[in-house]
């Protein structure tokens, strides 16, 4: 019957859909234990050299191969990567709760516009922002480093942070609230006790989904880093600018299990609330 | 009425996210607007008088004086319309049958498939843009495969092509189609599909009638959400473009780093801008409210 | 139910459809169901959820397929074919009306599907609309209707392809009562105009009752009993049938003679006498039903029998009064005496005792045999 060959096509294609999305990272990911020191796509023989020499271990195949890329400069790419998420999550998720507390639960005159401007960072290009903050920085004469960066984050996160915890509290049943306060709470306690346990899941979720943004974007911090601090995207779109070493291969699948043990923490956290 | 402490509660609580935003999100882009009227100083940096001719030099126009008639910032605007485009049409005919095909698993299975296609998005891009070097390069994975298996003789040469930066801009892109597409497709009511099934419709009548427009509202959400990246992006075609498919983000990121002409880049920018608020206000306005009145 | 299968206009055979159960093994939905419909009947699937009405629906719609066994529509052999090939059309439960289209673009629909000139349409909506009464009603869309107009608009974009059989899942379960009683008079009278075959998926027996020509009670899979809607009620020939339709107090157990008339004798002790028709030492269930009960006059003819009860309570009824009593091995019979009883009745104190009488021949007696349906 027609039907099923229908229903057979559309499975294969959602299998090659799986395959396309996961198929460049796993074979990074082989690729990356491979030992052929010139051309890195054609298979040598098994190795971990790479993975030591980011971490500052040299072998004798990593001698072999002439590049002057000092570890260091990874290591301090991730310090301040690190740093600036930290910094950003904290801040954008305090912000980003107030605000959300703020719109949701009150009537106000200028709420649409609120709304509006709390969804643009999210849906404006990376780039846009980023040359608007460059200009901004430079012309008000505010050096760019570290602090320009978190400032820059900060900047778009608080909308990421917002949504989320927005989404959290219009699914909650406000009849809870209403229950505390007849019950004699006065509000501060009510959001102590009744409202805050319940957007907790949302909160996390947001802090979460912050610090991962954070520690990937590129775009925004390419333009607003300045010369002496780099964070890990930029340093490795710097690298892969100039030319290609078999590191790369090492370094992108630390990233990667990194990512995936941040998200699957998130997904953790999600199920369990 | 809203109380007194209800009110001093709201400002305490609105204040620092609107000075913050006030400040850091509205003041740049109102900086970068008023830059894309200035004039360009000689060696960089801005002269504080009012010069049209940023606007008037994305078209090709010229002041007659030092520029000649020049159409190729309006074809790489054009050409970065049309790569947007593109790929929103591929992401959508990649995704929508696999949206498909993911809402007609199992209740257990739908949310773990559902996170493996967006775990990969969690990853810097980066890291996934660069996989895509290594297998498209010329002595990339794809090519020695080939040659190995023998099927080719010669490299393909699909790097630095238009070809290589559309895949690299629809494997970033995914997820910002398939998520909405799936809210979309996963609301749909079955048992409208089994009506039309009932009233005689063959299956590709009963999509095109009854699956596809209920569909459109996570349709037209998912191309709003690859467009506008996509239009901006300059990763994607630095990476695997090169500096032969130069599109408006490249041509923005030059103006700032090499060029040092910031205000044609704000210019440009502001142009982008433009194109994204259109967009949305379009999408507000048609959609929004269909949904509204269901 | 025996016809002619030239008369037949849908046939079941031998329907089994199994499906897996959430928490592992099977369940049987149709456990072999032979059923024959007849042209231009009201027939209702009756039973309890669960039972496999609506999965034979679906399985002569086209939307199950069978595990084994065949389904013929018109006399043809319908196993297999897809519904959009089928000469049958459904009103969904929910109505499933099309948001995105108006009313007359709901109803034009099928027509639209299979081709029918722009211009024979708006002339056939025209029609269907007049005749479920939504006439003027094309330019809306479902969401601005009612509950009981979007079941007509479900109905009419049913009825204008002229199916040879129309299926109709519960579709008056969303209503409220009044609604209800009113489209059910409708959809018999509707039914009756077109000439088409219903085929009415239902759990109220009041419903059932009230439309039918044929009645087919299922239960876990299997048909109880197929009849005029009269014979459920006056000869159920199964004691689920017997429990299921209408009220009344039910008795198992042997008959015996002690005397000259047949009496039943249960297992908790109880002695009721009963009419002709079963042997002594068949098992049987009787059924008593309270019209059938009055209150025992002070001299009682031979050809009544006779139960001492306990009144519990009486409940009025608006007409009558209903009296809820208790026998002597403390089950509940319930009683609804003419206008005399009533009065006579009426002065009897709950916790006393009293005698209530009733035809012997008239309480159905059901003579279990191995297997029903």
């Amino acid at each position: 019957m027609k039907l099923k060959w229908l229903k057979r096509l559309l499975t294969l294609h959602g299998l090659l859909f799986l395959f396309f999305v996961y198929a460049p990272i796993i074979i990074v990911v082989v690729y990356s234990f491979n030992s052929h020191p010139v051309n890195m796509m054609v298979w040598k023989d098994f190795t971990f050299d790479w993975y030591l020499s980011i971490f500052g271990q040299s072998t004798k195949l990593t001698e072999q191969t002439l590049y002057v890329e000092s570890t260091d400069q990874l290591v301090g790419a991730v310090k301040n990567s690190l740093i600036v998420a930290v910094s950003t999550t904290i801040f954008s998720t305090i912000v980003g709760v107030a605000t959300a507390l703020a719109v949701y639960r009150h009537h106000f005159r200028l709420k649409p516009f609120y709304q509006g401007l709390l969804y643009m960072p999210m849906v404006m290009p990376d780039i846009v922002l980023g040359i608007a903050l460059l200009v901004f920085f430079v012309n008000f004469s505010i050096q760019l480093g570290m602090m320009s960066i978190i400032i820059g984050h900060c900047t778009f996160l608080i909308s990421y942070v917002f949504v989320v915890v927005s989404a959290r509290l219009a699914g909650m049943d406000d009849s809870l609230e209403q229950a505390s306060a007849d019950l004699g709470a006065n509000p501060w306690i009510t959001f102590r006790r009744v409202t805050f346990p319940q957007i907790l899941p949302g909160i996390v979720g947001g802090a979460l989904l912050a610090f991962i943004i954070s520690m990937d974007d590129l775009v925004i911090t390419y333009f607003i880093a300045g010369v002496d601090s780099t964070t890990l995207p930029v340093f490795i779109y710097g690298m892969l600018r100039r030319g290609v070493k078999p590191e790369i291969n090492a370094i992108a699948t630390l990233m990667l299990v990194f990512s995936f043990a941040i998200a699957s923490l998130g997904l953790y956290f999600r199920k369990r609330s | 009425m809203p109380g007194k402490q209800e009110n001093r509660r709201l400002i305490a609580l609105l204040t620092p996210g609107s000075i913050f935003l006030g400040i850091f999100f509205l003041g740049p882009l109102s900086v970068m607007i008023v830059y894309s009227f200035l004039e360009p100083g000689l060696y960089g940096g801005v002269e504080w008088n009012f010069y049209h001719l940023n606007y008037g030099r994305i078209l090709g126009w010229a002041d007659g004086e030092w520029e000649e008639f020049d159409p190729v910032y309006a074809e790489i605007f054009f050409r970065s319309v049309r790569i947007a485009f593109t790929n929103v049409v591929i992401t959508l005919l990649i995704c929508y049958p696999a949206a498909i095909w993911v809402s007609g698993l199992a209740v257990r299975w739908r949310t773990f498939v559902v996170f493996i296609i967006t775990l990969p998005f969690f990853v810097s891009l980066v890291v996934r843009l660069f996989c895509w070097v290594l297998i498209l390069r010329p002595s990339g994975f794809m090519n020695t495969t080939l040659m190995g298996l023998g099927l080719i003789s010669e490299p393909i040469d699909i790097i630095y092509t238009e070809t290589a930066v559309l895949i690299g801009m629809a494997y970033i892109m995914l997820p910002f189609m398939f998520l909405p597409l799936y809210a979309s497709i996963e609301k749909l009511d079955r048992s409208l599909v089994e009506a039309s099934s009932d009233l005689g419709a063959k299956p590709y009548q009963t999509f095109l009638r009854v699956i596809l427009p209920a569909t459109l509202p996570g349709i037209a959400a998912g191309a709003v959400l690859v467009f506008i990246p996509s239009l901006g992006n300059f990763v994607v075609p630095d990476l695997l473009g090169g500096a032969k498919v130069l599109m408006i983000g490249n041509l923005v990121e030059q103006q700032f780093l090499s060029a040092r002409n910031w205000p044609f880049g704000a210019a440009l920018s502001v142009m982008i801008m433009l194109v994204m608020f259109i967009l949305i206000i379009f999408y507000v306005r048609r959609i929004g409210r269909s949904e509204i009145a269901r | 139910m025996i016809g002619k299968t030239s008369e037949s206009i849908a046939e079941v055979k031998n329907a089994v459809k199994r499906f897996p159960a959430p928490e592992g093994g099977v369940i049987t939905a149709l456990d072999g169901i032979s059923l024959e419909i007849q042209q231009s009947q009201f027939v209702t699937l009756l039973g309890p959820s669960g039972c496999g009405k609506t999965t034979l629906l679906r399985a002569i719609s086209g939307f199950e397929d069978l595990d084994s066994g065949e389904v013929r529509i018109g006399g043809e052999l319908v196993t297999g074919v897809p519904p959009y090939r089928r000469p049958v059309n459904t009103v969904f439960q929910n109505y499933a009306l099309f948001p995105h289209l108006s009313v007359s673009g709901n109803v034009a629909y099928g027509l639209e599907v299979a081709g029918v000139s722009r211009s024979e349409c708006n002339r056939r909506v025209g029609e269907a609309l007049e005749r479920v009464g939504l006439a003027g009603f094309d330019r809306r869309k479902p969401s601005q209707l009612s509950g009981g107009q979007q079941q007509r608009v479900a109905l009419a974009r049913a009825i204008i392809n002229q199916p040879k059989l129309l299926l109709l899942d519960e579709p008056l379960s969303a209503l409220d009562r009044n609604l209800r009683q009113s489209m059910q008079i409708e959809l018999k009278n509707l039914q009756h105009d077109l000439g088409i075959c219903f085929l009415f998926v239902t759990h109220d027996q009041e419903e059932a009752l009230t439309m039918s020509d044929q009645v087919v009670v299922l239960n876990q899979g299997r048909i109880e009993q197929v009849g005029p809607p009269k014979a459920h009620y006056h000869q159920p020939t199964t004691r689920f049938v017997a429990e299921f339709i209408g009220d009344g107090a039910l008795f198992s157990g042997k008959i015996q003679n002690t005397t000259e008339d047949p009496i039943l004798f249960t297992e908790d002790g109880l002695r009721i006498p009963v009419g002709v028709g079963a042997k002594v030492g068949d098992s049987v269930t009787l059924i008593i039903r309270p019209e059938q009960l009055d209150i025992a006059k002070q001299h009682v003819e031979g050809s009544m029998g006779i139960l001492d009860v306990v009144l519990e309570q009486s409940l009025f009824q608006g007409a009558t009064n209903k009296y809820v009593c208790q026998l002597a091995n403390g089950s509940t019979i319930t009683a609804i005496p003419t206008a005399a009883g009533n009065e006579a009745f009426s002065r009897v104190k709950p916790g006393e005792a009293v005698r209530l009488s009733y035809r012997r021949s008239e309480p159905h007696l059901i003579i279990e045999s191995e297997h029903a349906g």
